[in-house]
């Protein structure tokens, strides 16, 4: 299958392109973080309603439109080239998460409603710096105490699903947000286009879902690293179409400031490094679909590549704007706070190249 | 169709292709290895797989870019002993295909494909690399003739190749890109002398070749009179893809597959700072060659890779220069002293590195190519086509 995109491919890239402009252009980013709200609920109606983006990954049999893996990357590179603020990311790892594991009546009650966008779901994994849980037995089923940060849209969340350690041992447990001794407070997010959230647990009550919840974790890191380096290729293309715009029109000492080889020099490096994540993209999407057993480590490569590489751009279009490029009215800083957050969110590089070196046996 | 060819590749290269012992440099070959490559690139003729894509009535496949794609898949394991026909093919050879004259389609491209002849690309001078359009190389017609006088340097394979494509300055008075002429020259021809160069390594890949009234034909022009320029720009494109979707063999010291076993070997795969290098190097790796594929692709859907075959020159160079960086961390100070024939090619290729970056065009002219052709920017202040080129000041001499 080649890395290019097919035809449906290309015309799903200008419908949600289109969507992007019509309904989500980056001034509605703006009110969004003037209003405080997380997300525009009709924008999120529309994504999953008209465009189905929630159902991408989930078969048809569970209400989903089973599009695959390079759809949805499709689909989140457009997403990500206008900072479009959504709960997409979150609901995309718990559904991953359900599907991997063997736990029949959650995947039949939570599937079609995450597919419909009628339920809000997401994944809360401590990382090494962002807390534990752990679980414990009790009469009337386990329950979970401890911490997790940050956790996407954790806030507006209705159901979570909750990796947990009991005598040393990872569960994933099905958790409501209205349970017991459950808080969840939003963090002040970089990144305005993100909504994260802490999650305390005080002896709440849980359900164990049945499944292999290692393996079933493991699915889901790598389909985030998938849909970072889309978001990220999508937002570093745009930096550079915006930069080299720029480039073009702002005079300096008689010429535009591309003809100086120190702006174009940068510029040319960016599209550099852009092409080449792109391309690793591409294989990675692909593998998703075609390849399991390559997934992982091409996922890996695309977001190590990508999410370095957006996190150098995004400091290079606030360099090469000058001033203008520090103001908050211009875009440069939404950007710039985009790529700070993707490189780090669900694993940074180090973690990244950890695990891409486990799995190529090093 | 391209899964037959998968399998016939796979097939013949099992039976035929030797893998590259280390240590083995195309540019240090002496005759005897220019007679194996010579007898290599016949039986890959002889077995329908040379000239994939060139059409059939100049001794190609006229197969298309997939049955390429399958090939540069196929071949990555192996190293084609060959590597003496890589210029010729990807450079001279694709010109004269593109621009070259029925006769000159007939006459050499045949030749070339069955391992025949071999050809040098003749356009770098002591006063123009970069800047190869400030050339002082002349040809002055004579009668049915022309006649070359000059020096030309740098020039990759000239010791052992028959024929050579060269750029020559056929009107003085006008602007520099405007009185340039692209001409076939024969290297065995009276008046040529090639000189030998050594590089850093201590081998010699290229040399000096002086012109001294050497006598071509007039058919010898490839394109038209003082066109030579156009002819420049479709060889040189032909060389950054020829030369950036290349892709490393398994076999490179450089390579990923190659470090990692030797940083096994070392014991130092354990250390947390040499994995994330040898990860990185991996992705990197795969970044560069997964964009040769997506380029290849493209061509076959028929958008051509145009200027962003400077993207993957400019890659591969810093893939390069990078991986010299992760060996070095591997060896540690064993890079500054071995006793082994397995260092010593690593650190030859980390010596040679630096020689990406500057072949085929530096990764400077690779970044104004990319910013201003890709992205469309501005080109350099001062970039002189106007001006008639005896009144410049060229390279490090001065004229008057
Ligand atoms: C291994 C090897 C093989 C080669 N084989 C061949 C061959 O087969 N045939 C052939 O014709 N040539 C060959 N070359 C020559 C090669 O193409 C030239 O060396 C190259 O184009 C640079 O030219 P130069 O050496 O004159 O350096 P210069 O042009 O003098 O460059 C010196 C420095 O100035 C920089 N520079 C120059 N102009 C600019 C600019 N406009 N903007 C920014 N920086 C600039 C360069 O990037 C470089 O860093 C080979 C070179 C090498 C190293």
């Amino acid at each position: 299958m080649p890395l290019i995109l097919t035809d449906e491919e290309q015309a799903l890239a200008e419908s949600v392109r289109k969507f992007v402009a019509d309904r989500s252009p980056l001034t509605s980013l703006r009110q969004l973080i003037a209003s405080g709200e997380p997300y525009d609920a009709d924008v999120w109606k529309q994504l999953t309603t008209q465009l189905g983006l929630a159902g991408f990954t989930i078969p048809e049999s569970y209400g989903g439109v089973g599009a695959g893996y390079s759809a949805l990357s499709v689909a989140l590179t457009e997403l990500g080239a206008g900072l479009v603020a959504s709960p997409l990311l979150g609901c995309a790892l718990a559904a991953e998460v359900l599907l991997r594991l063997d736990d029949h009546e959650a995947r039949a009650d939570l599937l079609p409603k995450i597919a419909g966008g009628e339920l809000i779901a997401t994944l809360a994994v401590a990382s090494s710096a962002g807390g534990r849980v752990t679980a414990s037995g009790s009469p009337v089923g386990p329950t979970l105490t401890g911490t997790v940060s940050p956790v996407l849209n954790g806030a507006e969340a209705s159901v979570l699903l909750v990796a947990a350690e009991v005598d040393g041992a990872t569960g994933l447990y099905l958790v409501d947000a209205g349970a017991d001794g459950l808080t969840a407070t939003r963090l002040t997010a970089v990144d305005h286009s993100r909504s994260l959230a802490r999650i305390t647990l005080v002896q709440t009550p849980a359900r164990l879902l049945a499944g292999d919840a290692v393996a079933a974790l493991s699915a889901a890191q790598d389909l985030a690293n998938l849909a970072l380096a889309s978001e990220s290729a999508g937002a570093m293309r745009a930096c550079l179409d915006m930069t080299s715009n720029y480039a073009k029109i702002r005079v300096a000492f008689g010429q535009p400031i591309g003809a100086f080889q120190a702006v174009k020099h940068r510029l040319a490096d960016m599209e550099k490094s852009w092409e080449l994540g792109y391309a690793a993209l591409r294989d990675a999407a692909r593998a998703g679909d075609r390849e399991p057993g390559r997934f992982g480590p091409a996922a890996s490569v695309a977001r190590v590549l990508l999410a370095t590489a957006y996190a150098e751009a995004v400091v290079d279009t606030v360099q090469l704007h000058g001033g203008i490029g520090f103001t908050w009215e211009h875009d440069a800083h939404l950007y710039y706070k985009n790529g700070l957050s993707n490189k780090v969110l669900l694993g940074g590089p180090g973690d990244q190249l950890d695990r891409l070196a486990d799995s190529l046996g090093i | 169709m391209s899964d037959d060819f998968r399998a016939r590749a796979r097939a013949w290269l099992a039976v035929n292709a030797p893998r590259r012992s280390a240590g083995d440099d195309e540019g240090a070959a002496g005759p005897t290895t220019i007679a194996a490559q010579k007898a290599f690139q016949a039986s890959l003729y002889d077995a329908g797989f040379a000239g994939l894509t060139w059409p059939k009535e100049y001794g190609g496949q006229g197969l298309t870019g997939l049955e390429q794609i399958v090939w540069s898949q196929e071949t990555r394991d192996f190293d084609l002993p060959n590597g003496a026909f890589f210029i010729g093919i990807s450079m001279p050879g694709n010109t004269i295909l593109e621009v070259g004259s029925e006769a000159q389609k007939k006459r050499y491209l045949p030749p070339m494909l069955r391992g025949e002849e071999i050809w040098c690309q003749l356009f770098s001078e002591p006063g123009a690399g970069s800047d190869v359009a400030s050339l002082q190389t002349s040809a002055v017609r004579d009668g049915d003739e022309w006649v070359l006088n000059g020096q030309k340097v740098w020039t990759s394979g000239a010791q052992y190749s028959d024929f050579g494509a060269i750029i020559a300055r056929t009107d003085p008075t006008k602007p520099k890109h405007s009185g340039i002429s692209m001409f076939i020259v024969n290297m065995h021809a009276p008046g040529v002398t090639v000189r030998p160069l050594k590089v850093a390594t201590g081998h010699s890949p290229f040399n000096e070749v002086f012109f001294d009234n050497v006598r071509i034909p007039a058919d010898a022009l490839i394109g038209e009179e003082n066109k030579g320029w156009d002819a420049v720009v479709v060889m040189l494109r032909f060389e950054r893809i020829a030369i950036g979707t290349m892709g490393g063999s398994r076999s490179n010291p450089l390579g990923y597959e190659s470090l990692r076993d030797l940083a096994a070997g070392l014991g130092r795969t354990s250390e947390p700072g040499v994995r994330r290098s040898l990860a990185e190097l991996y992705a990197r790796s795969r970044g560069v060659g997964l964009f040769a594929t997506l380029l290849r692709e493209e061509a076959q859907a028929g958008r051509m890779p145009g200027a962003r075959g400077s993207v993957a020159k400019l890659a591969g160079s810093d893939l390069a220069r990078f991986a010299g960086t992760v060996a070095a961390d591997v060896l540690g100070d064993q890079l500054a002293g071995f006793d082994s024939d397995e260092l010593a090619a690593v650190t030859m290729m980390i010596v040679a590195a630096p020689g990406n970056a500057i072949a085929g065009g530096t990764s400077e002219i690779q970044r104004n190519i990319i910013g201003e052709r890709v992205l469309g920017l501005a080109k350099d202040p001062g970039v002189d086509r106007s001006t008639p080129f005896n009144q410049l000041r060229v390279g490090t001499q001065r004229q008057n």
